[in-house]
């Protein structure tokens, strides 16, 4: 290699070395890396206090909770979803999808603050335009 | 060194190298699914493939990336290095197969295009944590496409050696976006300690070997000649071993003094074709043979023996007693000088 290529391989791997670490620090200082591990297990619980109504099936549990001032709903997603994107809606009517009230990534339990009182839940796929489950309470 | 070219350049040695790659790669794929059933055989076929493919490439990238540093720090590691490319390619078929079946699994099965879909689909741009790692993959493997796609020696040519190296030097990029891709991706995903902890064990030992091999290359750029009336003083002869040679700076740039049949001829280190040392190869057949991939130059002129065309500067040599002078001013590539002998 000239002696400029070696300089720059030397910079890069520089660049690299401290670069990387950083941006992976910054990206998991405020994540809770190993508390997810026992999501799948039946251990998992939506909140007991103040709970109206549960609704559930293979993929989703859903319990509507009432709060001093406003209702919430807990959505625990039990198993990965495979579509990239996956939109939660309030069932208002007999609509397929009502109201937006938020978004599911990974397995975990979900909380969604509640504008208006809702019937069920539908979790879509906003980009293959596609229902992914849809459960009422 | 073909004058022809051809789609791949296969000999004896070269088919042996990827008869090991094609086995390795399909052993790790064999044992990586057999593995996965029996600790979770929930595991769909479509996730195992994804996941299979995903390792064995990064893996393969390690291996491809450490192969560079190990030979310029053991010349054992040489022939290695000659079947690099081969080991490369393989490595893009293995990330472009995890990266095909995630396309198609996540992104192709709706109404929307799959690759519209991996840019929208998450829209956390100015999250760290939640950064769309698909994204960082994606962007990797069209790096690692440019770079498959041009690895044959047609491209090299034709591109220029200069834009060819520096289109293939953008393997750090992609190394540093899949690197990000999957710890991004193990965290959102599925907290894997394992995976994590493998990836930081790469990682260090990819990014030191790099290190060392940078900073022990600068002890050598920083060894100094002395001067005497525009000459440089080098070495002994006794310092260079027959059909072999020493590389000195001259000028900043590398020299290689070859010592071979009763003479001694300079040329500039670095090989045409792909930069390779060629003061770290030795004298065959009266050429200097490039030890990376065996491109050949005659000492006294630094010209490829014909039908070939590549050169390289020559320099000016001189002996006073046993000690060996070089003339810092090179000519120009491939012009003629004349050996020094080396009377006893």
């Amino acid at each position: 290699m000239t002696s400029g290529l070696r300089k720059a391989h030397k910079y890069i791997w520089l660049l690299i070395v401290i670069g990387i670490p950083i941006l992976i620090v910054f990206s998991i200082m405020f994540l809770d890396v190993f508390s997810s591990k026992n999501i799948s297990s039946l251990e998992i619980k939506a909140t007991k206090s103040n709970v109206i109504k549960v609704a559930e099936n293979d993929l989703i549990k859903a319990s509507l909770i009432k709060m001093d001032s406003t209702n919430s709903i807990e959505v625990i997603l039990k198993s990965p979803l495979k579509n990239p994107s996956s939109l939660v809606y309030g069932l208002i009517k007999n609509d397929e999808k009502g109201v937006l009230i938020g978004q599911l990534t990974t397995v975990g339990i979900y909380n969604f603050e509640l504008k208006k009182p809702i019937k069920g839940i539908v979790v879509y796929d906003g980009l293959k335009e596609k229902l992914i489950s849809k459960i009422e309470f | 060194m073909g004058l022809d070219y051809q789609l791949v350049l296969w000999n004896k040695h070269k088919k042996t190298y990827d008869k090991i790659i094609v086995f390795s790669m399909l052993l790790y794929v064999i044992l990586f699914a057999v593995i996965t059933l029996i600790f979770n055989s929930e595991t769909s076929i479509e996730t195992l493939v994804i996941r299979a493919f995903g390792s064995l490439a990064i893996i393969m990238l390690h291996i491809v990336l450490a192969i560079g540093p190990l030979s310029r720090l053991n010349t054992r590691f040489l022939p290695i290095l000659f079947n690099r490319r081969h080991l490369g390619v393989s490595m893009f078929i293995a990330a472009l197969i995890h990266g095909g079946f995630s396309i198609f699994q996540f992104h192709a099965l709706g109404n929307v295009n799959p690759v519209y879909s991996i840019f929208t689909s998450n829209m956390d741009y100015d999250s760290l944590t939640n950064f769309p790692f698909q994204v960082l993959g994606f962007l990797a493997l069209l790096i690692l496409f440019a770079m498959a796609s041009t690895s044959h020696d047609f491209f090299l040519a034709n591109l220029s050696a200069k834009t060819w190296k520096r289109l293939h030097m953008m393997v750090y990029m992609a190394y540093a976006l899949i690197i990000a891709h999957v710890f991004l991706g193990a965290f959102q995903q599925e907290t894997s300690a394992f995976t994590i902890g493998i990836l930081v064990v790469g990682f260090i030992t990819i990014s030191s070997l790099h290190l060392i091999t940078a900073f022990k290359e600068r002890k050598t750029d920083n060894m100094k000649a002395k001067e005497k009336e525009g000459w440089l003083k080098v070495c002994e002869i006794e310092e260079i071993e027959e059909d072999r040679a020493k590389i000195f700076i001259i000028k900043n740039e590398r020299v290689a003094i070859f010592k071979y049949e009763g003479k001694l001829s300079a040329i500039h280190n670095v090989c045409k074709h792909q930069g390779g040392p060629l003061g770290e190869g030795k004298i065959i057949d009266g050429c200097v043979t490039c030890p990376w991939h065996g491109y050949q130059y005659l000492p006294h002129s630094g010209q490829s023996p014909p039908p070939f065309t590549e050169k390289v500067a020559t320099y000016e040599l001189k002996l006073d007693g046993k000690m060996v002078y070089i003339n810092p001013n090179a000519f120009k590539e491939g012009t003629e000088v004349k050996p020094t002998p080396i009377v006893s």
